[in-house]
């Protein structure tokens, strides 16, 4: 009986044991604790966050135009004129919902990179949708950012199925700390949510490379849809990835962040979106608890370095 | 000093302050659920039933001409019995009290007479009040005869033989078969049950014993035109103590009322001849919590009452109780949100599903809810096509919802069926949110986790309907709505809670190595 729960179950002290962060503790512990209420609006409104980027030197994709009435919606043509590519997003979105991209576009006719062709008439619609505040969170009326597409580097083509993954980089009082990519899987409807199905592969901090992968809780070495073995990964500028998560920190002042960031292939590591209530599911893909790791950056590691110190600090010092 | 500071500032964390208020609270609750149970009458059950007698005195006579003085013996309240109300059939008369008894007075009157004195009393096991006991005088030596004197010193002799205290000895004696010669010489053969009240009253008077006359009603249902019982009342050990003057048992009988006490009958009548006074009972029953006024008026605690909700119009006493019932179902969210660590469609959203079950019945409630979701997504499943922007998509899908209430209802009525007039009792909104939230599920994270979530809102409203559906809580939480204070902390408390949820102990599973 005890058995059989054992499998399945883990007792509250054997989580505790394993230094396991939950919910709730991290909601009253960390974020309550760290990450100050009027902060939110920093990292919630893309467009915020991109100005503040630009500020503080931490690498974005660059914004081509905004619109943030309906009337503006039919500047897009205009806006849009002289980029080839492009990607509207809401600027309240939250896990990719709402996100078109264009790879390129023709007079009235627009191609996703899939290779689906869009009328204006679709086009006009999806940033009317956006302003209405269909893919915002909690449905309040939204701004439709157009932004610069990144030129993917190749270096993660075979790892995921559709789309382009990103490094999530779990940031606790500036001190990057754990780090992972998420990979989509046909399982997963080509979406990077780890408990949808989506391949998640824990990254030493160290050294971007792979720790783990584990797919619906359990281990894995290969991706299930491509078949890439998930031990080779190596993201490549680690320090630059791990300095954009750092440096989000004195840009925002939130103590307890999750910074996404995708690599272009010219310009290097970019930082995509911040996020103030990251989850917790980057302990899973570590196979790794966050508790005891917070409680060593509270009590061992240096208080008033500077970004790039603590990068210094997280590549050189011991573990 | 400051490893003092220190010590008081670690000890009034929040969870100790919570938990300290926490602790009042339930302090709070407690006194109040024993002063509402003890001054207002209200119990734990909402069936808790209270029994009104309802004894009737009639009065009759042969009026001679002269004016009419009648004095009536009645009830008063005791520990036991409380008077809810009086009414008098008397027309033409004039009614007072004076003493504890009824006085009616009239003008000359001719002929067969008949006056009614009806009271109603109600069972007040769990009431105040006290009968006043003052110390009676010490009683005055009967004068006997020399003879007299020597048969009652040897009848206290032989009473002597029997068992009990005094009073106890001397009715066993006088009841005795076959009586002692002593007795037999003292009184005629043929007694009656005053003589030997009035005998023994003198015999306990002689050895300094205050004792009276008392008259008494057993209440037993529909009992009609009966007299009341005789007994006897003797002042022993600091106060005054009932007998049976046929067993000599001690105490007040159970369902027994005394309407008279002391040596005046229970019936004087000036202006009239031949007058009885005859008894009836009847029985009713009422709820407790009905009578909630009355004791409190009864026990001096009227003002408390006047100003807690139970003295509100019953329409809205009744929208009091259907709120206080809320913050039980709050807690058992909140429970299973931080605690169990489900996670459901919008907050209360399962809550309030879990109301209107309440008002529509389980299985009904079920299935019409599982009907008008499953519509509402097929419709809204049309409208994704539309492409319609969020407004006026979710008002289209509200207005859905009320159509297919609408016309569930309709078909509820015609075919007589509970499941389609519990359409009604769903609230509209939210029910569109839902249908629009799995709907949204649906699209992006595929229609496992849709029916994941749905399964998830339903575990947990079924859960709150499990704790709400039950009468006697929902009545708890209204009589002794003090909970809620309670609710309200503990609610506090587990906004501090940090330990594991219940899921994640699985989610987590494979970081344990």
């Amino acid at each position: 009986m005890f058995q059989w729960l054992s499998k399945y179950f883990a007792s509250p002290s054997e989580l505790f044991e394993a230094g396991v962060l939950g919910m709730n503790s991290r909601n009253f512990k960390v974020i309550a604790a760290y990450n100050k209420r009027r902060l939110y609006p920093l990292v919630d409104d893309k467009a915020q966050t991109k100005e503040l980027a630009q500020k503080f030197g931490i690498n974005t994709p660059r914004l081509i135009g905004k619109i943030e009435f309906q009337h503006e919606a039919a500047n897009v043509i205009k806006i849009v004129r002289g980029w080839s590519s492009f990607v509207i997003k809401p600027a309240h979105g939250s896990g990719g919902k709402g996100v078109l991209v264009i790879k390129s576009h023709e007079g009235k006719k627009f191609i996703t990179p899939s290779g689906r062709i869009l009328t204006y008439r679709e086009i006009y619609q999806h940033i009317s949708n956006t302003l209405s505040g269909l893919y915002s969170l909690g449905g309040q009326y939204d701004t439709a950012l157009i932004e610069e597409m990144v030129n993917f580097s190749h270096i993660f083509d075979n790892y995921s199925f559709q789309g382009v993954p990103d490094v999530r980089i779990i940031v606790y009082r500036g001190y990057p700390i754990m780090a992972m990519t998420r990979l989509a899987t046909a399982a997963s409807g080509g979406r990077a949510n780890l408990h949808q199905g989506a391949v998640g592969v824990g990254l030493d901090i160290k050294t971007g490379k792979t720790l783990k992968a584990v797919m619906r809780n359990k281990p894995i070495t290969h991706h299930p849809d491509t078949g890439a073995d998930l031990s080779k990964i190596e993201v490549p500028y680690w320090r630059e990835h791990l300095t954009i998560g750092a440096k989000a920190y004195e840009m925002t002042g939130l103590g307890y962040l999750g910074a996404d960031i995708v690599l272009d292939a010219e310009k290097g590591p970019m930082m995509l979106e911040l996020n103030a209530r990251p989850g917790l599911a980057v302990q899973i893909a570590n196979g790794l608890g966050l508790r005891k790791l917070l409680k060593r950056v509270d009590k061992y590691y240096p208080k008033r370095l500077s970004p790039e110190e603590r990068v210094d600090f997280i590549l050189n010092g011991k573990k | 000093m400051s490893a003092i500071l220190y010590r008081i500032k670690r000890f009034f964390t929040i969870r100790a302050i919570l938990g300290i208020l926490l602790l009042l609270s339930v302090v709070y609750a407690g006194y109040r659920i024993y002063y509402k149970e003890r001054y207002w009458g209200f119990s734990f059950g909402p069936q808790a039933r209270t029994n009104i007698w309802t004894i009737e005195a009639n009065v009759t006579y042969e009026a001679d001409g002269t004016p009419v003085t009648i004095s009536l013996a009645k009830p008063r309240s005791s520990d036991e019995y409380k008077i809810l109300d009086e009414d008098i059939v008397a027309p033409g008369y004039n009614s007072s009290m004076k003493d504890g008894r009824l006085v009616l007075t009239s003008e000359g009157r001719d002929g067969q007479q008949n006056v009614y004195y009806r009271i109603l009393l109600f069972d007040n096991t769990s009431g105040k009040g006290k009968i006043e006991a003052p110390v009676p005088p010490a009683p005055e030596k009967p004068i006997y005869g020399e003879q007299e004197e020597a048969i009652a010193k040897e009848l206290l002799m032989l009473a002597k033989k029997q068992q009990g205290d005094l009073p106890q000895q001397l009715i066993r004696m006088f009841n005795q078969v076959p009586p002692e010669p002593t007795l037999v010489a003292f009184m005629p053969a043929k007694r009656s049950p005053r003589m030997i009240a009035e005998n023994i009253s003198q015999l306990l008077a002689y050895k300094g014993v205050p004792s009276r006359l008392a008259w008494g009603i057993k209440l037993v249902e529909d009992r009609t035109s009966f007299s009341p019982d005789l007994m006897l009342e003797a002042y022993i050990g600091g106060r005054w103590k009932l007998y049976d003057l046929t067993s000599g048992q001690v105490g007040l009988p159970k369902d027994f009322i005394i309407i008279q006490r002391g040596g005046s009958s229970l019936l004087d009548l000036s202006g009239g001849s031949n007058s009885s006074v005859k008894f009836s009972v009847l029985k009713s029953v009422t709820s407790s919590f009905n009578l909630a006024g009355k004791r409190a008026k009864l026990s001096n605690e009227q003002k408390a009452f006047e100003n807690s909700i139970y003295n509100l119009p019953v329409a809205q006493q009744n929208a009091i109780k259907w709120l206080m019932i809320f913050p039980l179902a709050i807690l058992v969210i909140a429970f299973i949100r931080n605690v169990i660590g489900l996670s459901t469609m919008g907050t209360f959203t399962p809550m309030l599903v879990a109301l209107a079950l309440v008002k529509t019945g389980l299985i009904p409630g079920l299935v019409c809810f599982t009907l008008i979701i499953t519509l509402g997504l097929l419709i809204r499943a049309l409208f994704s096509k539309l492409n319609l922007l969020l407004v006026p998509r979710i008002s289209a899908v509200v207005i859905c919802v009320i159509l297919i209430i609408q016309y569930m209802t309709i078909f509820g009525y015609r075919f007589e069926t509970d499941i389609g007039t519990a359409a009604t009792y769903f609230p509209i909104i939210i029910t569109a949110w839902i249908i629009e939230r799995a709907s949204i599920t649906w699209e992006e994270e595929g229609p496992f986790n849709s029916c994941r979530e749905i399964v998830f809102s339903l575990i947990a409203a079924l859960a709150t309907y499990a704790i709400i559906c039950n009468d006697t809580i929902r009545y708890i939480m209204f009589a002794f709505n003090e909970l809620n204070i309670v609710i309200l902390f503990i609610v506090m408390l587990l906004g501090t809670y940090t330990g594991y949820r219940l899921t994640e102990l699985k989610r987590f599973r494979p970081l344990v190595k």
